[in-house]
């Protein structure tokens, strides 16, 4: 059995609407208006163990909601999900136990103690015996540079060294599942490298499976194989990153550097490869062509003009994901009562 | 990285049976103490870096008992009223202070910020009830509190010619188990109140009806002889006298005996009944977290 | 004169906002309904007890009540939210934003803010004092309705000063911002009492150090005949003596604010 699997997940909210005027006021006195909001509309994934899924989306798609309805927080309003053999929103015990979530912009370490004790108080809940304490604990510190930090409290640290205790900590009762919620936000480069590397480390060594949600596509390229999108609440494509990028990037993109003195004009390049042209610079040009043509058009770009140097790439996954989600108007019910 | 392969999983490939997983389901004493312990140290620790704070709520809390003083001497005069004397006032009210400092809480505020920022979450994540937590946080503050409220309630009893004469020391005993059932009773029946923040999202009006009716029929605006016949039937049958106003009477010698026993147990009855509703409440409570704020 | 536009575009916008938020007006409404309730509760159970409160009847202490809510929602409506405002401008530095505005920082400072839910305090209060004046069966003729208008003012000044003198503490002690919670309790409490029921040795401190009970009484005893004219006078004495010193107050902590950042 998977260690994560969601059947129809849905969520469903009740929002009171929001009347301007003077007119409205008085008549919603009589009447409330309401409008039901679909966070999550019937996903349905699969998690294996130890697999590292990115979960992608634009802000307000349904991601975190998922996230906090597999880590317990939320009920939904249909569809079921197992986690590790439990229903997490039965908030049983055992399932919290064994299970962590990290959320990028909320603190769970105590605010004014140094870090061990908060780490202390960790063991304490989560009945981490002493000697495996001891042994958790000088693991991530290692492996996560946590030093000096652990006798700081946390009010006391910068954001990346509050986001690399906050993470350590929420693996001192060894998790076999890892929610992390935009763990990376705010963070400068080296700290997001950090962390990313962290993370699979964790799960090579425990073979804990890991569902990330994430704005940086440096987090997803370095650490999922596998990416599930959700858009508008609903599963837009579940597979392999590279898979996703072919799916929804209709072209290729081809970037070539020609010989000194040698011009060619938008225009002429353009019907040369039968695409467009999309950048240039003092040494070369980019074009933009459909993908099964791109054998072709670098064919024709190498025989015809003087060419140095010659690139074929995806486009950038940025612009895919941003292409995908730029769709039509939410939908959105309206409920009298 | 590569495509296609699945990544090594070395521990799961370790020989031997794997690692022992705490078991959770079991209650615990001894987990749970430790718990309690890091917990109250850690919520001390914080009340005592903000103690300029709690000093503030300190001298709040002695403005009321020091008006209604005032208020009820003046009532009394030279007599009595309701079998208080303007002494036996000043002393009902000082230590009605105490026993109120005791056995507050104040979650009932807390909550609507909690639900509406998401900051219930962190606690939602723990194999660990969040009422611990609070009780941990409510604690230690009364401790560090009673720094204060001792001191001013020696303060008033002097200023004030308090009549303590029925504080002997068997009533200091009886007060002590009647004091910790009022901490428990009032703690739980407040926590209650509190989960109402799930459903509305203004508690304010709420509240305040809650408080009134608390500060009526709990002996903290008159003792009760002293309200009318109508307002002392609804109070006994509500939980409010058990968690004020008998501890005060207990430590002013005027509850013994047969009537010292039959308040124990009704503390004892309506602790039961405010645990089963708070369970009741707990699970609906859950079901309507919206966990915003991330 | 310029101040007078300041304080009425203010209030307007204030005014404005009371459509958008009705639900607060509700629950405004509600909050006051209870405490009204609580507090006519509470003198019904002291005059089981006893015949009059030091010379006030329960028609006399009515008034006191109905003039406390009105004064407390004259400070629900502008004073305090404003200084609740400035105490966490200062402590977030926003503060400077109100120097930089070409009126007075005292003024912008305790106008900035407008609850206009505790307009609903303003109208029970009113409504209060109506009422039970009409019970006490005392006429009053104009000259005693000045008095009262003047004592009123005097009390609101009063109030106004106290709270203002407590927020500019916070130039100094910028992590006390619950400060204003022991003016709660202060006013709250104490102010719901005449100041004539607390002991001797009390009632100079109620009446010139925290002078809360005392700028609630004076104007009920205006309208219940108790008011004499050295009562009169005192109230509007320790009305100018708050208002001087808390205007000294506040241009020595400024003095040092903007001194300090320079």
């Amino acid at each position: 059995m998977a260690d994560i699997e969601v059947q129809d997940l849905g969520k469903t909210y009740v929002v009171p609407e929001r009347e301007g005027g003077v007119k409205a006021a008085l008549a919603s006195l009589a009447r409330r208006r309401t409008r039901q909001v679909r966070a999550v509309a019937g996903v349905s994934f699969a998690v294996e163990q130890g697999e590292v899924v990115g979960f992608l989306g634009p802000n307000g798609a349904g991601k975190t909601t998922t996230l906090k309805m597999l880590a317990g927080l939320l009920h939904p309003t249909s569809g079921t999900a197992t986690v590790l053999g439990h229903t997490p929103w039965l908030r049983d015990r055992a399932y919290l136990g064994r299970m962590a979530l990290v959320m990028g912009n909320r603190n769970q370490l105590q605010w004014d103690i140094p870090v061990l004790d908060s780490y202390r108080l960790y063991q304490a809940i989560f009945r981490i015996g002493p000697a495996d304490f001891t042994r958790r604990l000088d693991e991530l510190t290692e492996l996560l540079e946590l030093g000096d930090l652990l006798r700081k409290p946390v009010r006391n640290l910068s954001l990346g060294e509050r986001m690399k205790c906050e993470i350590a900590g929420s693996l001192l009762h060894h998790p076999a599942v890892l929610f992390l919620d935009e763990p990376t936000i705010g963070l400068d480069v080296a700290m997001q490298r950090r962390i990313r590397s962290f993370v699979a480390e964790y799960n090579q060594r425990t073979g804990a499976c890991v569902m990330l949600t994430s704005h940086y596509m440096a987090d997803v390229q370095a650490l999922c194989r596998r990416v599930v999108v959700i858009h508008r609440g609903r599963l837009l494509f579940d597979g392999a990153l590279s898979a996703l990028v072919e799916r929804f990037a209709a072209h290729k993109v081809i970037t070539v550097a020609f010989e000194e003195g040698t011009t060619v004009s938008d225009e002429e390049l353009a019907a040369l490869v039968g695409g467009t042209v999309t950048g240039r610079t003092a040494t070369s040009v980019t074009v933009q062509v459909p993908r099964a043509q791109t054998p072709t058009a670098a064919g024709r770009l190498l025989a015809t003009l003087a060419v140095v140097d010659l690139t074929i790439e995806d486009p950038p996954i940025e612009g895919v994901i941003e292409d995908v989600f730029a769709s039509p108007a939410e939908e959105v019910e309206h409920e009298r009562r | 990285m590569s495509a296609g392969d699945p990544l090594p999983v070395r521990e799961h490939d370790r020989p031997g049976p794997p690692p022992a997983r705490p078991a959770f389901g079991s209650f615990s004493p001894a987990a749970l103490g430790l718990y309690y312990r890091r917990q109250f140290a850690s919520a001390l620790a914080a009340n005592l870096a903000y103690r300029g704070a709690v000093a503030i709520w300190v001298v709040t809390s002695v403005i009321q008992p020091l008006v209604f003083i005032v208020v009820w001497r003046t009532v009394a005069g030279s007599g009595s009223t309701g079998g208080y004397s303007a002494d036996q006032f000043v002393a009902y009210f000082l230590v009605m202070m105490v026993v109120d400092h005791l056995t507050f809480i104040w979650h009932m505020w807390e909550f609507e910020y909690r639900i509406r920022t998401g900051a219930f979450s962190p606690l939602l994540l723990r194999p660990v009830h969040p009422i611990h937590n609070d009780v941990c946080e409510n604690v230690s503050y009364k401790l560090v509190g009673l720094v204060g409220i001792l001191p001013a309630a020696v303060v008033l009893a002097v200023v004030f010619d308090a009549d303590l004469s029925g504080t002997t020391p068997a009533a200091v005993l009886a007060f002590l188990p009647a004091v910790l059932l009022a901490m428990v009773l009032r703690f739980v029946v407040e926590w209650c109140v509190a989960l109402s923040a799930f459903w509305l999202t203004k508690v304010s009006a709420m509240n305040m009806v809650f408080f009134s009716l608390f500060t009526f029929l709990g002996g903290q605006f008159a003792p009760l002889s002293v309200l009318p016949a109508w307002m002392q039937t609804v109070a006994a049958w509500t939980p409010f006298p058990w968690t004020l106003a008998f501890p005060v009477e207990v430590l002013l010698g005027r509850r013994t005996g047969g009537e010292l026993l039959l308040g124990y147990g009704a503390q004892l009855v309506w602790v039961v009944v405010a645990l089963l509703v708070l369970k009741l409440l707990w699970r609906r409570a859950t079901r309507r977290y919206s966990a915003v704020g991330a | 004169m310029h101040s007078l536009r300041v304080l009425r575009a203010f209030l307007t916008v204030g005014v404005l906002n009371i459509v958008q938020y009705r639900s607060d007006f509700v629950i405004a409404l509600a909050n006051a309904g209870v405490s009204l309730v609580t507090q006519v509760l509470g003198l019904s159970v002291i005059f089981t007890n006893t015949a009059d409160l030091r010379g006030w009847t329960a028609d006399d202490l009515l008034v006191l009540i109905g003039i406390h809510f009105f004064i407390s929602g004259l400070v629900g409506l502008v004073i305090r939210p404003s200084m609740e405002a400035l105490m966490e401008g200062i402590r977030l530095g926003t503060f400077d934003f109100l120097l930089t505005k070409p009126a007075d920082s005292q003024l912008l400072a305790s106008s900035q803010v407008v609850a206009p839910q505790a307009a609903t305090d303003v109208v029970v209060g009113a409504g209060v004092v109506a009422y039970a004046v009409s019970r006490t069966g005392l006429t009053l003729d104009a000259s005693a309705l000045a008095l009262f208008l003047l004592t009123l003012a005097a009390g609101f000044t009063t109030v106004y000063c106290f709270l203002l003198l407590l927020s500019t503490m916070a130039f100094w002690f910028v992590k006390l911002d619950n400060i204003l919670v022991i003016f709660q309790a202060l006013f709250g409490n104490a102010g719901r009492w005449p100041v004539t029921i607390f002991p001797g040795w009390m009632r100079p401190v109620l009446t010139f150090v925290v002078p809360i009970a005392f700028a609630v009484t004076v104007p009920a005893q205006a309208l219940t005949g108790q008011l004499t004219l050295r009562g009169a006078l005192l109230s509007v004495a320790v009305a100018v003596g708050f208002l001087v010193a808390s205007r000294a107050f506040w241009l020595v902590a400024l003095r040092r604010y903007t001194g300090a950042s320079a």
